[in-house]
């Protein structure tokens, strides 16, 4: 499958952008050409040749702020969708094998999560538990947490009533075994579909909260917080949200794009899909001789 | 096997159990919905180790007075017992007092919800007519360039974070056309124009989301409605297109459309939180936000408990509608 993946144009662009994001979450804090918490006299200035996304309300240069908040913004996204992802799929295969108490518990646990608003619940939980970054994850994880339970769930039953696991069943295979060797195989591209996608929704999620304030203390650099800074001088610098906007949407672009060609690279779609551009390339080599 | 032929009497409890149960089976999802919600919400609050003492008497409160302050708010008893007072008392419609101001959380939150409810209502109008209609231009001219176009903004559209959206509104609409408000509201007694303007972008930033789903769904649902053999049916008895499509086509295909605006609502309402503190609305996200923050517990509460009834009772709606509409969907089918 990765294979496949790998020969699909949009994945291979999706995984350019998220591994140049990678690089200035990495390396982001030390590419920071000022120091991203001390202010100047030039305030809100426009780009120029110094400061090339110009300065923010405290003469602070915006490019060093947004290098210097990638790696929380990134990293936190991240650890948003593995909170989910092991609060969510694990329970999710399990809720299939584990019998029916287990099954209705869990699914009436989702039924809620899925009814609580969402934002409104992320943000009570983050600032009643200590407004901190770990408790704003762990809030975000929780509520996320259904869609890889639906997703892996899903995924499960299928291969679980499926002929050849009662087949293995029938020869002595016991359910740990079914499961390592039938269900991981089958339930692993849906997971992964919903982990890219995720992954996007986290960073916006985690915007949102770090534009609203919660989770962090103000000097530190996030993107989101850029964001609420240049909203309050809108009239001042019309265009400063542009930057921040523009690299929070790209990254959600990226993890999207990521998801919709696992997506394809998965299922019997993607070998078509392969499969076509290879027999066009073999056309092409065969009427160019 | 000896088959008998079933009474009348046997035909009609047969019925009257299909009825109750396509009534029941909503309530038998929602009632633990809202009982887990309301505990999550106390034992959050319980969590969280704040207490009004320290709000009331700041960090300099002797031990004494913390434990006298406890007392009184009835802090100090097992946790089950304050939950299920709690409960009953919501279900009386006390919220409780603030513990920042001594206000009735009730009382300032019917203030406040009549924003956000505003808000979240023209969003939802919004998502319905525009989703309805994007999907079914989308339908109508299937597998066109019109239809990828309609399709390719939709995607567009679903990846765009609400407050990213909203930030461009206000720069666009209220800082660079300075044709609509950038912030506050106005109560609709002043003048439905002036209560339009100001909602309209919030509203819009908080329905792209669904915009896109409602299309989507309505889209695949009118084309695969429309290989029906009962539209040939229809088609072959001579109907007229306007009736095929309103009577046969849109009734069978609304359902998913309709399903997703109930699992949406709650996104609508939350969202509340973002596009209140952009444009300026005091509705009850801001009201969260910074009782949150303050530590006020039993406000947080109160605005927790208030959005899982609201998202509850909206879902027995889109429930009670798909039931209307499509038959089978009662039947659990």
């Amino acid at each position: 499958m990765l294979r496949t993946l790998l020969r699909l144009t949009s994945a291979r662009i999706a995984l350019a952008v998220l591994l140049a994001i990678a690089v200035i979450t990495v390396f982001g804090p030390l590419l920071a050409p000022y120091d991203p918490l001390q202010g100047s006299d030039l305030t809100l200035a426009p780009p120029s040749a110094q400061h090339w996304l110009g300065t923010d309300y405290t003469g602070r240069d915006v490019l060093s702020r947004i290098l210097a908040g990638a790696p929380l913004s990134i990293v936190s996204t991240l650890e948003v969708a593995g909170i989910a992802l092991v609060l969510g799929a694990i329970p999710g295969i399990l809720s299939v094998y584990l019998g029916s108490l287990f099954e209705w518990v869990s699914l009436r646990l989702i039924d809620t999560l899925v009814a609580l608003p969402f934002l409104v619940f992320a943000v009570a939980m983050t600032a009643l538990l200590g407004n901190g970054i770990t408790q704003a994850m762990i809030a975000v994880g929780l509520l996320v947490a259904p869609w890889f339970y639906r997703v892996s769930r899903a995924a499960t039953l299928t291969v679980a009533r499926s002929q050849y696991v009662e087949a293995a069943l029938l020869s002595g295979a016991s359910t740990g075994w079914v499961v390592r060797r039938h269900v991981w195989a089958k339930v692993l591209p849906p997971i992964a579909i919903t982990l890219a996608t995720t992954l996007g929704v986290g960073l916006v999620v985690i915007s949102s909260l770090t534009f609203l304030g919660i989770g962090v203390q103000p000097p530190t650099p996030t993107w989101g917080g850029i964001l609420a800074s240049d909203l309050d001088y809108l009239a001042q610098k019309p265009f400063a949200p542009v930057f921040p906007a523009a690299l929070i949407l790209v990254t959600v672009l990226a993890f999207n794009l990521l998801a919709d060609a696992i997506r394809d690279a998965a299922g019997q779609s993607g070998r078509v899909l392969v499969g076509a551009k290879a027999a066009r390339a073999n056309r092409a080599r065969r009427l160019a001789t | 096997m000896s088959t008998v032929a079933p009474t009348r009497a046997d035909l009609l409890r047969h019925r009257v159990g299909r009825v109750s149960l396509s009534v029941l089976r909503p309530f038998a999802v929602f009632v633990p919905v809202f009982l887990l919600g309301t505990f999550f919400t106390f034992l959050l609050g319980h969590l969280s180790g704040r207490s009004p003492a320290y709000i009331q008497l700041g960090d300099a409160a002797t031990p004494e007075a913390v434990a006298a302050v406890q007392h009184q708010w009835g802090l100090d008893r097992p946790f089950l017992v304050q939950y299920l007072d709690w409960l009953g008392k919501i279900a009386r419609g006390d919220l409780g007092e603030s513990w920042f101001n001594g206000h009735s959380v009730a009382a300032v939150l019917l203030d406040r919800a009549v924003i956000t409810l505003s808000v979240a209502g023209v969003a939802l109008v919004i998502s319905v007519v525009a989703g309805l209609a994007l999907g079914a231009l989308a339908a109508r001219f299937h597998a066109t360039w019109l239809d990828r176009a309609v399709t390719g903004f939709a995607t567009a559209i679903s990846v765009l974070p609400p407050f990213i959206v909203g930030i461009a509104l206000v720069a666009v609409f209220a800082v660079g056309l300075g044709v609509l408000p950038a912030a506050g509201y106005v109560p609709i007694q002043v003048g439905f124009g002036a209560w339009l303007a100001h909602l309209i972008l919030p509203a819009l930033a908080l329905s792209l989301d669904t915009v896109a789903d409602v299309a989507r769904q309505t889209r695949t649902g009118l084309v695969s409605a429309d290989r029906e053999n009962y539209v040939t049916g229809a088609v072959v008895r001579g109907l007229g297109p306007r009736r095929i499509f309103f009577v046969h086509v849109l009734r069978n295909a609304i359902g998913p459309a309709l399903a997703v605006l109930g699992v949406r609502f709650p996104v609508l309402l939350g969202g509340a939180v973002i596009t209140e503190s952009i444009f300026g609305l005091s509705g009850y996200g801001v009201f969260a936000s910074q009782s949150a923050v303050r530590g006020d517990v039993p406000s947080v509460q109160g605005v927790l408990v208030v959005s899982v009834v609201v998202v509850v009772v909206f879902n027995l709606v889109v429930n009670i509608v798909l039931n209307r509409l499509s038959p089978a969907a009662a039947r659990g089918v």
